[in-house]
């Protein structure tokens, strides 16, 4: 263990990831208070397999080691649990807390600018809830920004993936609605970010996207897209939290700060203030090499003023010689790369329904058998008809008769005789009573449904328990309903973004 | 081909892949006998490779690889050629699939420096920066021995400054096998080049020669100024001495032809520019690369100079450098215009050969033909020790996902070896920074300045 550290010493770790867990306020009634503990969205489980296991498992295989975890102050404790009971993971995450409240969320940006002293390299920075496909692997990206940034100036690489359309029938509006993704605009052959639409932008003017012309005579073919969906994977240099630390006024980092940032490289004024920031011309740069480099491209900006000066002082007055000083660096492009994700399905459950066809995704994948244990297997009963595409969860008591079908079922539930599951999800400690129906729903952690009660699309905070004999529909069930007294309220205001 | 197709269709006899031994010409036979051996071949790869076709054919929307075997089944199954092209779709699609796997009918010649593909992992504990370096390496984006070069030791600096000696050894023994993986990491990223080896030869010997009483950081400093020196005397200041020499042999109104890009003639060329004589230079370029085209830019992109005062008369700029760029097919009609011929070298070795760029070779056998002087221009540290006699001994291909081939077709593959060698009798002279020496003579230069070695 000693030489491991003496090895670490001698090789320093290259990126630092920046795991963001916020409170999903989102996915609420699932991530509201079980009483008075909270349910994190980090810890809600997609196919049996908590949310924020999902990254770290991406990480771990892209040989990234250190790990910077953010979280609320309250979520600390039952994180920090979870990270424990994973003794044999090859990283080394580090929890940090915050004080904030899910009514008062502290914006990613300002979580950025409290803990920059923490972060002393490039680093990467992800969301707990963004589920890669396997057919993509953080190395590529990581490859991308490496390449990139040593030759061209790279400042970020961003990933985006194809927004999947949403299926209005197995969502029902009750559920609330999802924002549609951003236009972006981006340049192919170079595989650069150039515009992010943001929120304020369509305040602004909802029917037309502004661009600036010094981005078109940059990058005439450039490509605007409006189902491109960012993955919150951002992977940035050190200097990128310099230039924060000045913009005090941004909040989030993927809706103002990162719109922003790509406008760095086309827009003159801010070029000229963040420049020297941005690119670090220390000695160990390669600016030498890049130099005498037979294929090295210099970017179209540099030649354009350099053509036009030249057209238009032909037989002109005289002209000052340019110095051409040999050891600048050869203009670094400071862009935001982007790279774009088409094969497999990702996706960001950060609401309700990316969290519902997440599940569905894995159940096409999945295929049940019954439980090797003999313990476990006693569990569940013989004339029980549990589909193939089922997950069940370990320890879960399934009664004679009751026919499960593509759904997922967590730890340690009780389903009784007679129950029809379809499409569902039900999560941890579940206890569906005989007799019950249950078609599309999904269940909050330790959720207690009646005898012959039937949920047709409903969602039910952890908790929650549902009366013997109840007929629901399309409704958001929450604890607060029952001192409210009229069951079957279903809020839908907490949905904008 | 396409008459052959003709002959076989119209007929439509119900089992067309049987016609009469008699009707068929010996060709035909032997056709026929490939079919049907190709088929069986077909047979056993179909197990092995049934996915991979299909879902390619199911995804119209993926990659390039599949969309263009599945374009390229299309248009052989047009041609009729039937089951002779699948069988070579197959191979064609795992190649696709895989670039370093070998196909059923792998092409042999240059099969011994096909590179393995890069690992993505990386195993060890490289430093960051020489992971970084490797895939400038691997992309091309760092190309040109001088620019390896210069990257490495830089990138070595790095990695020693971030260095630190375990206890109970000493920084000269153990500070080499630290820097023995990442060596290797950058070489399994791309071939070392000899001037990447003759600099980390003489790293390692000013390592070995450090002080033990030393403390580690003034010996790391001292690494550090060794290899900066190292660049600044063998690279920068040698580049100066070249371009003296090399503006010498420049006269007005010369037509200088050069090949490629080299960083060494591009400085030959822009510094008798600036000194004020008038030329033109002639570019010869050839694909893959196309490295002429920056040499071209760097060229004609000269910054404007402004009038200049003298004695009493204010003179016009110079106008920039007249260029003509050409492919190398182009050669021929060119090199009579040629006055000079000025090269950039790769390496060069004891019996006087050039290690250059692919086509350097062309150019300088047929400067010569047409008695035009051909001057290389080389560094002393670029000299190797070993022989070379032909190209083919040590190569390296050009990657096909860097540099596609224009034409692509199931059944033809395409190979870019990057280099090839001048044989000393093409050459006038090389041009080093301690003089004009003739080719076969570079194993005098250390005895001459009173060296061991190089």
């Amino acid at each position: 263990m000693l030489e491991m550290d003496i090895q670490r010493d001698l090789v320093p770790q290259e990126f630092l990831a920046v795991i963001l867990a916020g409170f999903g306020n989102e996915l609420s009634p699932l991530t509201s208070d079980h009483g008075d503990e909270p349910c994190l969205k980090a810890l809600l489980p997609v196919a049996n397999t908590p949310l924020i296991d999902y990254p770290l498992s991406w990480l771990e295989q892209s040989g990234i080691k250190d790990v910077l975890l953010i979280c609320p102050a309250i979520h600390r404790p039952a994180l920090s649990h979870h990270i424990h009971s994973h003794p044999n993971s090859l990283l080394h995450i580090d929890i940090q807390s915050y004080e904030e409240t899910p009514d008062s969320a502290v914006g990613t940006c300002t979580l950025l600018r409290h803990f920059a002293g923490r972060i002393s390299r490039d680093f990467v920075l992800l969301p707990c809830d963004f589920i890669p496909p396997p057919s993509l692997s953080l190395i590529s990206i990581l490859n991308k920004f490496r390449t990139d940034t040593v030759s061209d100036g790279l400042i970020a690489t961003t990933c985006w993936f194809t927004a999947s359309k949403t299926d209005k029938t197995v969502i029902p509006d009750e559920w609330g609605h999802i924002a549609p993704p951003v236009s972006i605009v981006w340049d192919k052959p170079s595989t650069t970010l150039l515009y992010v639409d943001t929120p304020d932008d369509l305040d602004r003017n909802s029917e037309e996207v502004e661009l600036r012309m010094s981005m078109l005579s940059r990058y005439p073919r450039s490509s605007l897209s409006s189902n491109q969906q960012d993955s919150h994977v951002y992977v940035c240099k050190r200097s990128v939290l310099d230039v924060l630390q000045e913009k005090h006024h941004f909040d989030s980092f993927r809706e103002e700060f990162l719109p922003w940032l790509c406008k760095v490289q086309y827009q003159r004024a801010k070029r000229e203030k963040y420049e020297h920031i941005l690119s670090s011309s220390t000695n160990t740069s390669q600016s030498q090499a890049l130099r005498h480099s037979t294929l090295s491209s210099k970017s179209k900006a540099q030649q354009a003023p350099h053509v036009h000066k030249s057209k238009s002082t032909a037989t002109s007055a005289p002209q000052s010689p340019i110095p051409s000083d040999p050891n600048i660096d050869p203009h670094p492009s400071l862009r935001v790369g982007l790279h774009m994700h088409r094969n497999g399905i990702a996706a960001r459950v950060n609401n309700i329904h990316s969290f519902l066809e997440m599940n569905r995704h894995f159940l096409t994948s999945a295929s049940y058998s019954l439980p090797t244990d003999p313990t476990q297997r006693a569990l569940i009963d013989q004339k029980a008809q549990i589909s193939s595409d089922t997950i069940v969860g370990e320890s879960t008591q399934v009664d004679e008769r009751t026919s499960i079908k593509k759904s997922v079922i967590g730890k340690h539930c009780t389903i009784g005789k007679m129950v029809k599951i379809v499409g569902s999800v039900l999560l941890d400690h579940c206890v569906v009573a005989d007799g019950a129906k249950l078609d599309g729903c999904i269940l909050g952690k330790n959720t207690v449904v009646g005898a012959k009660a039937e949920l047709v699309r409903c969602i039910t905070q952890p908790g929650y328990e549902v009366d013997p004999g109840e007929n629901v529909k399309n409704e958001k069930l929450e604890i607060s309903d029952w001192t409210a007294g009229a069951v079957g309220d279903s809020d839908s205001d907490s949905e904008d973004e | 081909m396409a008459a052959h197709s003709q002959t076989n269709g119209p007929p439509a006899t119900p089992t067309p892949s049987h016609p009469t031994q008699k009707s068929m010409t010996k060709a035909e036979r032997r056709e026929l006998q490939e079919k049907q051996r190709a088929a069986k071949l077909a047979q056993k790869q179909q197990p092995q490779n049934a996915d991979s076709p299909n879902k390619q054919k199911a995804k119209p929307k993926s990659d390039a690889a599949p969309r263009r075997s599945t374009g390229a089944a299309e248009k052989q199954s047009s041609a009729a050629d039937g089951s002779k092209s699948h069988s070579k779709d197959t191979p064609g699609t795992a190649m696709d699939n895989d670039a370093g796997t070998s196909i059923s009918r792998s092409l042999r010649i240059f099969s011994h420096f096909v590179l393995t593909k890069h690992g993505h992992g990386v195993k060890g504990d490289i430093h960051p920066c020489i992971i970084r370096l490797a895939l400038q390496f691997s992309e091309f984006r760092i190309c040109g021995a001088n620019a390896r070069c210069i990257a490495t030791l830089i990138a070595f600096k790095t990695v020693i400054q971030d260095y630190t000696t375990p206890p109970n050894n000493t920084l000269s023994r153990h500070l080499m096998t630290h820097l023995s993986p990442q060596i290797s990491h950058l070489v399994s990223a791309r071939p070392m080049s000899v001037t990447m080896g003759n600099a980390i030869r003489q790293l390692k010997l000013e390592i070995s020669g450090s002080d033990i009483d030393m403390p580690e950081q003034d010996a790391k400093d001292l690494l550090c100024q060794k290899i900066d020196d190292y660049i600044r005397d063998r690279i920068i200041i040698a580049d100066e001495v070249i371009q003296d020499l090399a503006c010498k042999k420049i006269k007005d109104g010369d037509v200088i032809l050069t090949y490629a890009r080299s960083s060494i003639v591009e400085k030959v060329l822009l510094s008798a520019y600036k000194q004020g004589k008038r030329f033109s230079v002639i570019v010869v370029d050839s694909r893959p690369l196309l490295e002429g085209k920056a040499l071209l830019q760097a060229l004609t992109s000269t910054p404007p100079v402004s009038w200049t005062l003298s004695s009493a008369s204010l003179l016009p700029p110079p106008p920039p450098i007249p260029c003509t760029y050409a492919l190398l097919p182009a050669l021929p009609s060119l090199i009579t215009e040629a006055t000079t011929v000025i090269l950039g070298a790769h390496s060069l070795h004891s019996n006087g050969a050039v290690f250059s760029r692919a086509g350097t070779a062309l150019v300088a056998m047929m400067a010569k033909q047409h008695s035009v002087p051909v001057l290389v221009c080389c560094e002393t540290y670029k000299f190797s020790e070993t022989v070379m006699l032909d190209g083919f001994g040590k190569n390296e291909l050009a990657p096909s996902h860097l540099f596609p081939a224009p034409a692509q077709a199931p059944n033809l593959e395409t190979l870019n070896p990057l280099y090839d060698l001048t044989p000393p009798s093409s050459i006038t002279a090389v041009v080093t920074e301690v003089g004009l020496i003739p080719p076969s003579s570079i194993s005098s230069i250390p005895m001459a300045l009173g060296r061991m070695n190089l």
